[in-house]
């Protein structure tokens, strides 16, 4: 940080307004989705927006036609932290084997990046295939579930890759050196450094989930997930419904993200007090 | 649910006449009842049919949210909807039979299914509106002349000779493959503000007038069969069988799309109903094939569009509902009561303002108000303005339905929706059409 | 203690390993066998051992032509994502001074990920439309006398959504591997007169480069297994890889779908290996 002091380099400015025209790029059509989801009764899913009213917030509450978004966000949410879960534990912690040899290490990991990259239609059909032989029911909670961790897992232990790399071993035995037990040391050293690691991984094993399509399309048994639902939902007549889907979601996601930082800024601030 | 409690025990007795639907359900509760099969305690009965939950997957145009709360509401025990895509319906019918209880597929889907055994056949003597429904489904004829039978026409596959059986009787049975769900003709949409002349032939999709906006849909059994009604009424190719076109038909047929893709003539090729809706509602496209619905769609948002009858006549397309093979005891029971509350009236009068038609035309017109009667079934011109099921206005006063009657539409089906026995290579060929 | 430390890596694999076997390798293994099956349609499966599929997929040109595309789009979009998000994360890590600020811009670009891909993919089509806000602006200023028609329902739409959607795959590992990067070591080549382009040439590129390799391999997955994205933004003109997989899944011709799917498994693992040839993504890790 301490280059970084002092008066801002032209770069820093030139990166802002780079990094600024990204956000725009990101959020632009979220600004459709934003603003059209206040169409009227008669609205389109294009501009303009006529006769603005908050109808289409309130089919999502209590469908008319298709479209069980509620009842499909019940499933897909519970679906998505499981698989975040899930993904953290186990891609950490194999993330952690990785870091000394061990038998089979290659193949496990080239296993790893062969299911990451297996076309998920066709695994999807392998999975359902696989459920109808052993005669369990496909359901989001099983089926789904193992096929989302089939490609969560493989991007966790990657992402964790990138963290570990750098990781640097004296550190712990440093710590060991001075006495601490092996979850102190976990606790004090490690976990501290890859904490911006197991976040990354936590969002993408929840949003991999959240939005997966094809490898639910045949494993989610009687019920659809969210992305499920919402593809059949443009099978039919389509209504700015979902882009009052997409708002909520966004609104949403920022109140957790504002909750979020703000509880950190607050421990932040009690740590500093007490010391 | 307090609702359905007070529903149940009034149904059973037979005493509530709020809807013709309601008799049948009695009457079935005490058919079951006196069968033997539930040793005379309908009250026992009832209250087990309570926690039964049925579920029904289809498509989305007919896997339709308010129809199950309603049945729900008048059958006592809970009916769910699980919408999927043709071809996540295709793969579930045949790989995971076990999560569906009502299969609501379209007729060429049989074909997959019943050869797998997955379905069991629906009894009809069990149903007790069947001599009601379409002769269209049921004996091939419709207003007394036989319907066409290019394509997957409902009848050859409406009967099988035993509940198991694994082919089609092709004759009446008892055994029904499914109970007719619903159907309709379809034909290509155009934008009148935007066409510029009178539109009269399917030639018209592939009429370098159109070029650069127009629209096909890129479900190949669907899109070639659209292609090959405009090939053929262009004069460019003969189609002796349009159900059952040959490798070198298809493949002259696809070198022909090909042709017109290149030149720039498709704006867009629709996947999914939504696309068809916004490609028209925007301008994009002028003469397209599209469904009925999303016609209504495009007009309930203010935009002129008009479902044009074509002198070659129609496209026809129909579902039906079907009994998984692993529906027994209770379950089944309550399934079949399903089935005949479906044609049973409120679902006819429900769909109907979908634009799509049920198979017992005459309970559904009673669900229907006199206007709305003589709009959507009669052909007459609409004496107040017609609005969809959502409550936006689509037709004004004095308008008449594209198409006309319910008879006339369904006199002029040329072709049904197939799946050919060349399928596998019209789909191979039809990859070589997405890819040029 | 020497014996308790060698089983350890074991016990820390087996929960992913244990994953892996039963939703990866056992439903593909199904798959490769499915895919030397015999079809026939409106029967079924035949058990057998033929080639056929893979010689069906492999002789059609219209095999070679998807791919081909596939490529294309895989190209210039791994192109504009690693750009994008090699700057992004730069912009992050070095010249954001507030942890907590960094984190949350970060989240800000992450947000719109977490609204579903359909829904955000269609959001485009009032943008770029004949009718769309662009075109309306670009009619209403007179820039254009007729609405551009490229911009939807074009290979440029396609690489539009591409990128919308699969950019943070890149940002989040390249973030990652540069956040573990000492600041020390910019320092002192600042101090020995480095021009800040050198650092960033010969320090950050060459230590970030594991999260590239990473972003690299997250992107081509996303592209070269996409079907959806490119059906829907190219309004159907154009096919991947995936199309005929998915054509053949329509009418339950499983084992051709299996034998593409395995041809395109082993074409990915290859471009796989051949981005961990370039960097070694483990080399650093092991102790």
């Amino acid at each position: 940080m301490k280059t970084s002091s002092g008066r801002r380099p032209w770069t820093f400015y030139a990166l802002a307004a780079f990094f600024a025209l990204f956000v725009l790029f990101l959020y632009g059509p979220m600004i459709s989705v934003l603003v059209l989801a206040f169409q009227g009764p008669s609205g389109a899913l294009d501009f303009p927006l006529r006769n603005p009213s908050l109808i289409w917030f309130a089919e999502l509450a209590h469908p008319k036609g298709t479209g069980d978004v509620i009842g499909a966000f019940n499933r897909s949410l519970p679906l998505a932290l499981i698989v975040m879960v899930l993904s953290v534990l186990m891609s950490v912690t194999a993330g952690f084997a990785f870091r000394r040899r061990f038998h089979g290490a290659t193949l496990l990991f080239y296993t790893a990046v062969a299911s990451l990259i297996a076309p998920g239609l066709v695994l999807s059909i392998g999975i359902l295939v696989m459920f109808r032989f052993l005669d369990l029911p496909a359901a989001w909670y099983s089926s789904a579930l193992g096929a989302h961790l089939s490609w969560a897992l493989p991007f966790g232990l990657l992402i964790m890759f990138a963290v570990l790399g750098r990781l640097n071993p004296s550190y712990e035995e440093a710590a060991y050196d001075l006495g601490a037990s092996r979850w102190r040391t976990v606790r004090d050293v490690v976990l501290p450094i890859v904490f911006p690691g197991i976040i990354a991984v936590a969002l993408f094993g929840f949003t991999l989930s959240y939005d997966e399509f094809p490898r639910t399309w045949l494993t989610a048994g009687t019920k659809n997930t969210l992305p499920l639902e919402i593809w059949t939902m443009t099978t039919n007549v389509t209504s700015p419904a979902l882009y009052a889907l997409g708002t909520v979601t966004t609104i949403f996601s920022f109140l957790l993200i504002g909750l979020a930082l703000g509880s950190i800024l607050v421990i932040q601030r009690r740590r500093s007090a007490q010391r | 649910m307090t609702k359905s409690d007070t529903d149940r025990p009034d149904s059973v007795q037979g005493s509530l006449t709020r809807r013709t639907v309601m008799k049948g359900g009695a009457a079935l509760a005490g058919a079951a009842a006196g069968s033997g099969a539930i040793t005379g305690f309908p009250m026992v009965w009832a209250q087990k049919l309570k926690d039964i939950t049925l579920n029904h997957t289809g498509m989305s145009y007919s896997t339709l949210a308010e129809i199950a709360q309603q049945a729900s509401k008048d059958l006592g025990f809970k009916v769910t909807m699980t919408v999927v895509d043709h071809p996540g319906m295709t793969n579930r019918l045949v790989n995971a039979p076990k999560s569906i209880d009502i299969a609501d597929m379209e007729i060429w889907q049989a074909k997959f299914a019943i050869p797998q055994g997955v379905t069991q056949a629906v009894d009809t003597k069990k149903i007790k509106n069947w001599e009601q429904l379409t002769p269209l489904y049921t004996k091939g004829t419709f207003n007394g002349k036989e319907v066409s039978r290019q394509g997957d026409a409902p009848f050859p596959i409406m009967y099988r000779d035993s509940r198991g059986a694994k082919s089609f009787a092709g004759k009446i049975t008892e055994w029904a493959t499914f109970v007719p769900g619903v159907y309709n003709a379809d034909t290509l949409g155009i934008r009148p503000d935007l066409v510029g002349r009178p539109i009269t032939s399917w030639a018209d999709l592939i009429s370098p007038d159109f070029k650069g906006k127009t629209a096909i849909q890129n479900i190949p059994t669907n899109g070639s069969m659209d292609a090959m009604m405009a090939l053929q009424s262009a004069g460019i190719m003969k189609f002796p069988n349009m159900g059952n076109p040959s490798k070198q038909e298809i493949a002259a047929m696809v070198d022909h799309l090909i042709k017109l893709k290149k030149g720039g003539h498709f704006r867009a090729l629709w996947n999914t109903f939504d696309e068809s809706v916004n490609l028209m509602a925007s301008g994009e496209v002028v003469i397209q094939s599209m469904w009925s619905p999303a016609v209504t769609a495009v007009k309930a948002q203010g935009v002129k569009c008009v479902y044009q009858p074509l002198k070659e006549g129609y496209r026809g397309w129909g579902n039906g509902l079907a009994l998984m093979g692993h529906l027994d005891g209770l379950k089944l029971d309550a399934a079949y009561e399903y089935l005949n509350w479906y044609n049973s009236g409120w679902v006819g009068g429900f769909i109907a303002k979908q634009g799509y038609y049920s198979a017992n035309p005459a309970t559904a017109m009673e669900n229907l108000t006199p206007n709305e009667r003589g709009f959507f079934y009669e052909g007459k011109a609409a004496t107040a303005d017609i609005t969809s099921p959502t409550g936006q206005k689509t037709n004004s006063t004095g308008e008449v339905r594209d198409g006309g009657s319910y008879i006339d539409r369904f006199s002029k089906v040329a072709i049904w929706n197939s799946l050919p026995p060349n399928a596998e290579y019209l789909y191979s060929k039809w990859n070589e059409f997405n890819a040029a | 203690m020497t014996s308790k430390r060698s089983l350890t890596p074991y016990l820390q694999v087996t929960p992913l390993a244990l994953v892996l076997l039963v939703f990866f390798i056992v439903p593909i293994a199904l798959v490769l066998i499915v895919s030397f099956f015999r079809y026939q349609m409106l029967v079924g499966l035949t058990p057998d051992f033929t080639f056929d599929n893979y010689l069906d997929v492999l002789t059609n040109p219209t095999t070679w032509r998807l791919y081909f595309s596939t490529v294309k789009f895989t190209l210039i979009v791994l192109a504009l994502t690693f750009v994008i998000g090699f700057w992004i994360a730069y912009f992050l890590v070095f010249h954001i001074r507030n942890l907590l600020v960094s984190i949350g811009l970060f989240l800000v670009c992450t947000v719109p990920f977490w609204t579903s891909n359909i829904i955000r993919m269609i959001s485009w089509r009032p943008i770029l439309g004949k009718e769309g806000l662009i075109n309306q602006a670009l009619l209403d200023s007179g820039v254009v006398a007729h609405p551009l028609t490229w911009l939807l329902y074009s290979d440029f739409s396609v690489v539009i959504a591409y990128v919308h959607l699969n950019t943070m795959f890149m940002i989040v590992p390249i973030f990652n591997s540069m956040a573990r990067i000492d600041r020390a070591l910019l320092e002192v080549a600042v101090d020995a007169g480095a021009t800040r382009w050198e650092a960033v040439w010969n320090i950050v590129l060459p230590l970030s480069k594991t999260g590239i390799a990473l972003g690299a391999l997250f992107v081509v997955t996303l592209v070269m297994g996409d079907f959806f994205v490119v059906s829907v933004m190219s309004g159907g003109l154009s096919g991947s890889a995936t199309t005929g997989m998915f054509n053949d899944l329509q009418f339950l011709n499983y084992p051709r779908a299996a034998a593409n799917a395995v041809i395109l498994l082993i074409v990915v693992l290859l471009i796989a290996a051949g981005i961990f040839r370039l960097v070694d993504v483990r080399k650093e890790l092991v102790r």
